[in-house]
């Protein structure tokens, strides 16, 4: 048992801190969803995506250096990424950098350039990394704004119509899965493992004969390299050139990271987190944008903003409490039994308009959201796996009465449904498989339970679909 | 000392050629500048050759390593050939050969491309900061403790005297008030920052709680509070918001710095929303600032007569406090522990909390109090005032060589950042720059500065 334990928690240790943004995830998905149907339509992904990459692409250039230890937290990485903005803009008007292989180039070539001085200064001068990192933030702030006085400019045409997010699978789409990719694929090589030991603990990795130096430099490398990417999506995201974007992307960079549960002490950090942490803080602004405040909105945004990250946070803090209940719960189920649940308020939300007064849907789903999922969410904190896969059943249960009504889902909708219902089935059962193989314990329950789940939703999901098709 | 100095000076006739060269440039842009001043003669003479005296005595004095026996036993018993002490002299002072050949390059460049950079006054700047560098990483190494402000001031006189040359009106009163008034704002929001920087944290809400107190201040008066009352509430206030920063934060040591940012933004926030309700100006407000807040804090303010805003004086009431404080109270000793080695100081039952909670709380009030006192400086409530604050806050107390790892520096460190940073700025202005440049400049120049002191050791005399 204690071998099994030492197991479960080397596993976890980084991935239970997923939890938390993955909850928050589908809180935002499901207020989202309440306050309006855009989001879930095709041309509201696109934006979604377009919107939010180089916010993505930017918080993983933040995961590597910070990634490396020593406290490094790049302040420079929002200055940095409007100066390839200005710079690759102002080339452009001159005709010199133009076509997409130039362009692609020329981002990456200048993200690495500086942040391989970068690490030279850090491992050669030897100042502390978050000095070099604010002097950099200063220097780049300051130019910015001699190279390109105020916004405007023009982005290389060919780049124009990406901006206009028509369909999901656009090209700003293809670099954010390849860079997630590339990602996945670097933390399989021997230089993550080094990285990670760096990271989280210099002498420890030195006396064990990694070459600290060459891996730092290798972390700031693969950074610049993303902040590039992300500052030709935020290129072809405005069109234009903008000066003064510096401040605001380093600070929603930084609370992306933390959010995704890495420490900015250094050695832990996830892909799937930076990911997840990227794409609350694009929800939150989504969110609270669909409500109006009028002249407060701003106001009201900051305070969301802080709240949020405080709270977050400050769970990170009782994770560690809440880990002998949590031993059990894997972060996929999680997201899978939340998945469903968002797919059921998603599905509701598309067929509750056509009620027989429309009026009464806002009035019920704004209440409907904040009590849905923190019972959710309790039920998975608290208990293991069994009980939280028979709290998932409900959404379908709620949804049935409306279900048996005329209804037409999009294609994308249904799609969802039926993928999201195939992805839990899958992962329940491989759940209780691993899991009865290592108490050797049979429950029936559990069998029994996943049945019931997978016939309802598929019932409910062929009583929708029947009548549109 | 002068013997060892004598006996180096013949074993190595390099250093003392390079010395007496050195002197006789200083003396000549002393004589050059002396004679275009229209100084009488006599003067010059004397000033020139006291001055040659001075340098060649400092330089014998100073820039001799003070080997003991064992090193004079080395160089007496491997005579070295004029060759190889050259070689061995390159290969010593390689950092501050590369940075004057930079420094050289750059202003060469600089002359060739900006019209009318190459006159008079920029060569004596450029051997000013010749000079300030060799003396600095020469004389410095002598300095075990306090490197840092040895620098620092080296570098604010040189600053100075840069700027004297440069500027018209550099060195006049007026100006050395206002940069004294921007020192003291900056100089007050540098106070929390300080204090956590010590224990290892960093705070970033001491901008929003400016912003926030300089907007609440003017709202809370213009709703009828009597104004010393409404300012001992926002202190408080922002009080209670450190107190609140530190409670949250203490479980999340490696996080404070973005902990302190979620509680910046909500706060501003926050006391926007609430000054906008019943107010057509959505986040903006108005109002009459007192005239003894406008006194403490604009620039014609008054002194029990004297022409010097009180402001200055409460900056340098808390300086002296908090320097003198921290050096002799309990409180200062135990904070000095705390950053230095959390785990020996608990052992002495020092309350890691209690003190994690006074800095976050310290660094909450002290940021109101420069949010109240820029109201009465500005006259007008305005939430972005403190954004400004942000990162120079970090960048004075960096620059003035408080390590952000914690447990050494000091408020007395951070006031000298503060001036290297206010002189920078004015000087940068006085030539014309735009605040962009200003920036660029000062982000290019944080760097070398911290590097001539803050240089962590190589990592394998740490294992």
């Amino acid at each position: 048992m204690a071998d099994a334990r030492a197991q479960q928690w080397s596993s976890q240790a980084t991935s239970t801190y997923l939890l938390v943004p993955i909850l928050l995830l589908f809180v935002l998905l499901i207020v989202a969803v309440l306050r309006g149907p855009n989001l879930v339509t095709s041309a509201g992904l696109a934006g979604a995506v377009l919107v939010a990459t180089p916010l993505v692409l930017a918080t993983y250039g933040l995961m590597a250096t910070a990634m490396a230890g020593r406290g490094t937290v790049d302040l420079s990485v929002g200055p940095l990424l409007g100066f390839i903005n200005v710079t690759l803009v102002q080339l452009n008007g001159q005709g010199i950098v133009t076509s997409p292989l130039a362009v692609f180039a020329y981002v990456i070539a200048v993200g690495v350039a500086y942040q391989a001085l970068m690490a030279l200064i850090i491992v050669f001068v030897r100042v502390q990394p978050i000095i070099v990192a604010l002097s950099g933030f200063l220097a780049l702030s300051g130019i910015n704004r001699v190279i390109l006085p105020r916004p405007g400019g023009a982005a290389p045409d060919w780049m124009l119509s990406w901006g206009l997010a028509t369909s999901i699978f656009s090209p700003v789409l293809a670099i954010l899965v390849l860079a997630t990719a590339a990602w996945l694929v670097f933390t399989r090589t021997a230089f993550y493992g080094h990285l990670k030991l760096m990271g989280s603990d210099e002498r420890a990795a030195y006396t064990s004969g990694v070459r600290i130096g060459w891996v730092r430099l290798g972390a700031h490398v693969i950074s610049g390299a993303f902040i590039g990417l992300a500052a030709l999506c935020f290129t072809a995201l405005i069109g234009s050139g903008d000066p003064t974007q510096g401040t605001t992307y380093t600070l929603i960079a930084v609370t992306a990271l933390v959010l995704g549960g890495a420490s900015l002490g250094g050695g832990r950090a996830s892909v799937i987190g930076s990911l997840l942490g990227a794409a609350n803080l694009f929800l939150i602004g989504y969110v609270l944008a669909t409500f109006s405040f009028g002249g407060v909105q701003g106001f009201v945004t900051d305070l969301a903003y802080g709240v949020i990250l405080v709270l977050s946070l400050l769970l990170t803090v009782a994770l560690p409490y809440l880990q002998r209940w949590l031993r059990r719960l894997s972060p996929v189920l999680v997201f899978v039994v939340l998945a469903m649940l968002f797919t059921g308020v998603m599905l509701h939300t598309r067929y509750a308009p056509t009620d027989s007064q429309p009026a009464a849907a806002p009035v019920t789903a704004p209440a409907a959201a904040p009590a849905e999922p923190p019972t959710a969410a309790t039920a998975a904190a608290t208990s293991p796996a069994a009980p939280a896969k028979r709290r998932a059943a409900p959404p379908f249960v709620f949804e049935q009465p409306a279900a048996a009504r005329d209804i037409s889902l999009t294609p994308l909708q249904r799609d969802a449904g039926i993928a999201a219902l195939l992805l839990i089935a899958l992962v329940l059962f491989s759940r209780v498989v691993v899991w009865q193989a290592r108490t050797r314990r049979f429950t029936a329950f559990m069998y029994v339970s996943l049945a019931v789940v997978i016939v309802l939703g598929s019932w409910a999901l062929i009583q929708t679909i029947g009548p549109s098709s | 000392m002068s013997t060892a100095a004598v006996r180096h000076g013949f074993a190595h006739p390099v250093r003392k050629w390079v010395g007496l060269a050195l002197a006789a440039v200083v003396a000549g842009a002393g004589a050059i500048v002396g004679v275009q001043q229209g100084q009488p003669v006599q003067h010059v003479i004397f000033y020139t050759v006291a001055t040659l005296a001075l340098v060649v005595w400092a330089w014998n004095a100073f820039a001799y390593p003070q080997g003991g026996p064992a090193a004079d036993a080395a160089h007496e018993t491997a005579p070295l050939g004029a060759r190889a002490a050259w070689k061995a002299f390159l290969l010593r002072n390689r950092g501050l050969i590369i940075a004057l050949a930079l420094l050289l390059l750059a202003f060469i460049v600089a002359s060739l491309t900006a019209e009318g950079f190459f006159n008079g006054w920029n060569v004596l700047a450029l051997a000013v900061i010749v000079l300030l560098l060799v003396v600095s990483v020469k004389v410095s190494r002598f300095f075990e403790a306090n490197r840092s402000a040895f620098v620092g001031l080296m570098v604010l006189v040189a600053l100075f005297a840069i700027g004297s040359f440069i500027v018209p009106g550099f060195a006049s009163t007026t100006n050395l008030k206002a940069m004294l008034l921007f020192a003291a704002f900056l100089g007050l929001a540098c106070v929390g920052q300080t204090l956590v920087a010590l224990l290892g944290a960093l705070d970033l809400s001491i901008p929003f709680v400016i912003g926030a107190a300089n907007v609440g201040l003017l709202y809370l008066m213009g709703l009828g509070v009597p104004s010393w009352l409404a300012v001992i509430f926002i202190l408080v206030l922002g009080t209670l918001i450190g107190l609140v920063n530190g409670i949250l934060s203490f479980r999340l040591q490696g996080q404070a710095l973005i902990l302190t940012l979620g509680i910046g933004f909500a706060v501003s926030g926050l006391v926007q929303i609430l000054t906008s309700i019943g107010s057509q100006y959505m986040g903006n407000v108005f109002g009459q600032v007192p005239g003894w807040l406008r006194n403490l804090a604009a620039m014609n303010g008054h002194t029990f007569g004297l022409p010097l805003p009180p402001v200055i004086l409460i900056w340098i009431a808390l300086a002296v406090l908090l320097i003198v404080g921290m050096r002799r109270t309990v409180y200062g000793r135990f904070l000095y522990a705390l950053g230095g080695n959390r785990a020996a100081a608990s052992r002495q039952m020092i309350s890691e909390r209690r003190y994690w909670w006074l800095a976050f709380s310290i660094s909450g009030g002290v940021s109101a109090m420069a949010g109240c006192l820029l109201l009465g400086w500005s006259g007008g409530g305005f939430i972005g005032v403190g954004q400004p604050y942000l990162f120079m806050t970090l960048a004075a107390v960096v620059v003035g060589g408080t390590s952000l790892l914690g447990g050494y520096g000091g408020y007395g460190f951070t006031v000298i950042g503060v001036l290297v940073l206010q002189v920078l700025t004015s000087l940068l202005i006085g030539i014309g720059l735009q605040l962009e440049w200003q920036q660029f400049v000062i982000g290019l120049l944080i760097l070398p500065m911290v590097a001539l002191y803050a240089r962590s050791p190589h990592i394998r005399t740490q294992v």
